[in-house]
């Protein structure tokens, strides 16, 4: 009989012993060191990644930053000619792109990999190669989207791309195809970063850190890595629609053919509002994390910045029509969602006023760090308050697309995202370059910024409420903006010096000043807990935590974790090991093994950056070509480095406690990465069938009479096809188990014909009904319907060839079978597409009397 | 020697999903979601499909009743958050007790904030539907 080890009392360490010591580090240092010279780009490490992320953020930030300052020249006289109105669309749209797609967004990932491993005590996250792929596919996308502007074929339709001036070819060119092909590569980026996270929060936890003992920066990851699965997908829908108009003129937008605009709007800002919050709260998250340093006390009401966080992520899905108030829907509608984007500022007000809390009742150190946070706090409160007023809908009535809105919107992202984030960086620069930062540079970055920034966009806010409007390429004297225009521009140019000081500071080469001592602020949280100089293994050995603030409360802490007293203190077997723990009580469940520096990921991410980029083209043939190379890479990475038999069941992880070195099932991250991609996947499919409810309330003659409905009976022989393919999934799991594993590779492989001829059924009945992608709006969202569960299916057949050989090669067996059960889950995921997508096509219509 | 004590690994799904302890989190605020997205297209689907101007004296007794059906709801989670989780409703929270008690009166206490939110937000969208009296 076995029995749960009682953490809280485990048995003494061994003695320390200096040569035994010495031994470990020897090994962990060989198991986690960073490739040198060319050979750096293999490395997967969150620490190597997360830099990379963080400097490739920032080099876009300085170039939509250059953009702005371009449009801010233009508008700095009336009639001004010193840009092309066409140029001044693509930097006004590449701005806005590039600053929320290129910087805000995956600034948030690249702080999270660079930090959260170490937050939680753990050596890395449960997927880097899947970091380091997700990394490469951001600097190849943004590469390609930036670099557009070069050539002149930049997207000019404003950075939410409204149809019908980006579905239109007399109006929109190039541009439109490479923001739409480019983002929907970066948007892969995002979900792949979001899987990572989540799990990562979820299961890789340092035994002990109960539910109630997280740290509240990886509370805002968790909720902001959910809020991504939940907003991306419905725009990579958004994305699929526009790009199938306007590669082979699908109707969805087009009011002749029974489009409808108004669609894109909805999906866009179903992802866009949302997007806000993805932004705001991880800069927020940072604040909450430099605070309680400052103020040398836990912040005040914790557990209500959790409800904050948590309510906002609810709330924020329920305010995106307000970006289209003035669109002509009904007023009951816009009250909705006037009403809820009143009450999000409910729980966004509660953290303010923790964060005031926590300074009136301590007694703060003043710093460079708190200098940001509290500007950001003030600049963030008046965007608030303004947003307040917007999300009135008479007003917004009045201020709608006017550089009312521009001031706002920059008031709260510049207030709630970039300063929180350069108070991180001042912060935490010290933990990844064990240097310090000049105060007195950082000082004069704060105010001139603190400074450019008001000068800036105050002003704004008198220019919109006299008329002008955004993005509006020159005015004339007569208007009377000029004066004010100029004051902006000054500011601007103010703000950005106020940047350049910044970046001097964090890139002045200080290889000879004095390393930082250990915790140099005296923080509480465990990524101060490194070792100075820096080591690659992240921690000596995982520790047992059971306070908030360990660094504080757990006094012996840092002196047991160096001599290799807690978990996993060597690296004997040469393997990179984490230890994977459970959701509520971070009770340990196994150790994992993680993959080493490999190039697999980058071929991958280059293959798949090809894909999107020729197809942008239209070179088709290639496309297929570099897509088999995506996906032969992709293969070759998940078979040499995912789900490997162990050489023996379990290990000792230290103090008395044996972990298994295997799992699968639910107890697996792997598995919880597949659940969590489908949710995302499930979302984007949402998209899809939100655009058919969509469809049918906004168009009175959507769904065509009987003649025209594709089959019942075939399309019910699909269903029933789709539905036995699925089944088969199943029983091979279970006869894998049941030691059978040549029935369990028959069951596989047979389930692959019969989902082609289930699919084949389908597009019988939509072909045989005569419908027509091109002719109307009903017939394209049949045949995109088709088309998503087409795709499906082949990665399905891909997975379940792949699972077969598996098998056959014994790297899948009876005892150790992950991969059958993450095939298994991915193939529920499918059975219930499939259902809706035939409630959809035959049970729907019929309803409503359309047969 | 240490003794060689063996873990059992207990596995993810059942416990979460048996004590109720992530469930609880989420289940006020979706409760919200759904009330809002059913009012939301409650009145556009009618507003849609009988044109402008015509009264919404019915949807709007719909998204009213809805409404009083999830605030029941969440009063229902509220009341288990307290009995069973122990959640209590302080500002000053210091529930930091690295037990199984302290991570249920953590979820506990946190769903009760969520029951509070999520009813005023309801709140929030019911009021539309009361002063709007014709699309």
């Amino acid at each position: 009989m076995t029995e749960e080890i009682d953490l809280s009392k485990p048995p003494p360490a061994e003695p320390y012993d200096r040569a035994r010591d010495e031994a470990q580090r020897a090994r962990l240092m060989k198991v986690w060191e960073t490739p040198t010279g060319w050979r750096r780009i293999s490395a997967v490490n969150n620490s190597s990644v997360g830099k990379w992320y963080l400097l490739t953020s920032f080099a876009f930030f300085t170039f939509a930053g250059f953009l702005a300052l371009l449009i801010r020249a233009q508008l700095a006289v009336p009639n001004n000619d010193l840009l092309s109105q066409s140029l001044y669309n693509q930097l006004f749209t590449l701005h806005g792109t590039a600053m929320m797609f290129l910087f805000a967004v995956p600034i948030f990932e690249a702080v999270a990999i660079l930090i959260l491993p170490e937050i939680l005590g753990a050596r890395d996250l449960p997927f880097p190669r899947l970091s380091a792929f997700g990394y490469w596919c951001f600097l190849i996308g943004g590469i390609f989207v930036c670099g557009s502007v070069f050539f002149g074929v930049a997207p000019d339709g404003g950075w939410f791309m409204y149809t019908p001036l980006s579905s239109d070819p007399d109006y929109s060119g190039l541009g439109a195809d490479i923001w739409l092909l480019g983002l929907s590569f970066i948007e892969v980026s995002s979900i792949a970063a979001a899987v990572e996270l989540i799990v990562g929060v979820l299961k890789s936890r340092p035994p002990g850190m109960r539910l109630n003992l997280i740290p509240l920066y990886c509370w805002y990851v968790l909720v902001v890595a959910g809020m991504i699965l939940f907003a991306f997908p419905p725009l990579i829908a958004g994305d699929l629609l526009l790009e199938m108009e306007r590669a082979f003129g699908w109707a969805f937008f087009d009011p002749d053919r029974g489009g409808d605009p108004l669609l894109w709007q909805h999906l866009f800002w179903i992802f866009g509002h949302p997007e806000v919050y993805i932004i705001f709260l991880p800069s927020i998250a940072l604040i909450a994390t430099i605070l309680p340093t400052f103020a040398g006390r836990p912040m005040v009401g914790h557990s209500w910045i959790v409800l904050s966080a948590v309510g906002v992520a609810f709330l924020s899905f329920g305010l995106w029509v307000h970006h289209m108030f003035t669109t002509g829907l009904p007023e009951i509608s816009l009250s909705f969602f006037s009403a809820a984007s009143e009450a999000v500022a409910v729980p966004t007000g509660i953290q303010i006023f923790c964060f005031i809390a926590t300074m009136l009742v301590s007694k703060l150190r003043r710093s460079v760090p708190m200098l940001f946070a509290g500007g950001a706090l003030a600049i963030f409160v008046f965007g608030g308050l303004t947003g307040v007023m917007v999300a009135l809908v008479p007003f917004d009535w009045q201020a709608h697309d006017s550089y009312f809105v521009v001031a706002h919107l920059h008031y709260t992202l510049i207030g709630g995202m970039l300063f929180p984030l350069f108070a991180g960086v001042h912060y935490w620069y010290p933990f990844v370059t064990q240097k310090r930062m000049s105060d007195r540079l950082g000082r004069w970055s704060f105010w001139l910024m603190f400074g450019g920034f008001n000068l800036a966009f105050l002003p704004m806010h008198w220019t919109g409420v006299m008329g002008m409007p955004r993005r509006v390429w020159t005015y004339d004297v007569t208007d009377g903006w000029a004066v004010l225009n100029m004051v902006s521009t000054i500011g601007a140019f103010v703000f950005a010096a106020g940047f350049v000081v910044l970046a001097v500071n964090v890139l002045w080469p200080r290889g000879k000043a004095p390393l930082v001592v250990r915790n140099l602020w005296n923080a509480g949280t465990m990524e101060w807990s490194g070792e100075v100089p820096d080591k690659p293994w992240g921690v000596r050995s995982i520790p047992y935590i059971h306070t908030r603030y360990p660094l504080w409360e757990q006094k012996e802490l840092l002196g047991e974790m160096d001599r290799g007293e807690w978990f996993l203190p060597d690296a004997e077997e040469g393997k990179r090991e984490l230890i994977i723990t459970d959701i509520l009580d971070a009770r340990p469940l196994y150790v994992q093994r993680v993959g080493g520096p490999s190039y697999l990921t980058l071929g991958s991410a280059f293959c798949l950056g090809a894909v999107f980029i020729l197809a942008t083209f239209h070179l088709w043939a290639l496309t297929l070509l570099f897509g088999a190379g995506f996906i032969g890479f992709t293969l070759w990475w998940l078979w040499t480095g995912t789900s490997e038999i162990p050489e023996k069941p379990e290990k000792m992880a230290g103090r008395g406690l044996v972990l298994p070195t295997y799992a699968q099932g639910n107890n697996s991250p792997g598995w919880w990465a597949v659940f969590i991609t489908m949710t995302g996947d499930m979302t984007a499919f949402m998209g899809l069938v939100f655009s058919y409810f969509f469809y049918w309330t906004a168009l009175p003659d959507f769904l065509p009479g009987a003649a025209k409905l594709p089959g019942f009976g075939w399309l019910l022989i699909g269903l029933a096809l789709l539905l036995a393919s699925w089944l088969t999934a199943l029983a091979a799991r279970e006869r894998l188990a049941g030691g059978s594993a040549g029935q369990a590779m028959a069951l596989l492989v047979a389930g692959v014909p019969l989902g082609a001829a289930g699919i084949g059924a389908w597009g019988w009945a939509a072909w045989s009904a005569g419908l027509d992608p091109t002719e109307a709006s009903f017939d394209a969202t049949v045949w995109v319907l088709i088309l998503w569960m087409g795709l499906h299916l082949l990665l399905d057949a891909v997975m379940r060839l792949y699972v077969a050989a598996r098998i056959w090669r014994k790297r899948c067996t009876p005892r150790y079978r992950a991969d059958s059960a993450n095939l298994t889950l991915f193939t529920h995921f499918l059975a219930l597409t499939a259902v809706v997508i035939f409630a959809l096509l035959a049970l729907f219509p019929m309803l409503m009397g359309g047969a | 020697m240490a003794p060689r004590r063996k873990i059992v690994p207990p596995g993810d799904a059942p416990r979460v999903i048996d004590q109720g302890s992530v469930w609880i989190l989420v289940a006020a605020p979706s409760i919200w979601a759904a009330h809002f997205l059913i009012s939301y297209w409650v009145a556009a689907i009618w507003c849609a499909k009988l044109g402008r101007g015509t009264s919404l004296a019915e949807p709007r007794w719909i998204i009213a009743g809805l409404g009083a059906l999830c605030i029941g709801a969440i009063i229902g989670l509220a009341v288990l958050a307290v009995r069973r989780y122990g959640g209590v409703f302080v500002i000053f929270e210091e529930i930091t007790e690295s037990s199984e008690r302290g991570r249920d009166r953590f979820v506990g206490h946190v769903a009760l904030l969520l029951c509070v939110l999520s009813a005023a937000a309801i709140l929030f969208t019911v009021i539309p539907g009361m002063v709007l009296g014709q699309c």
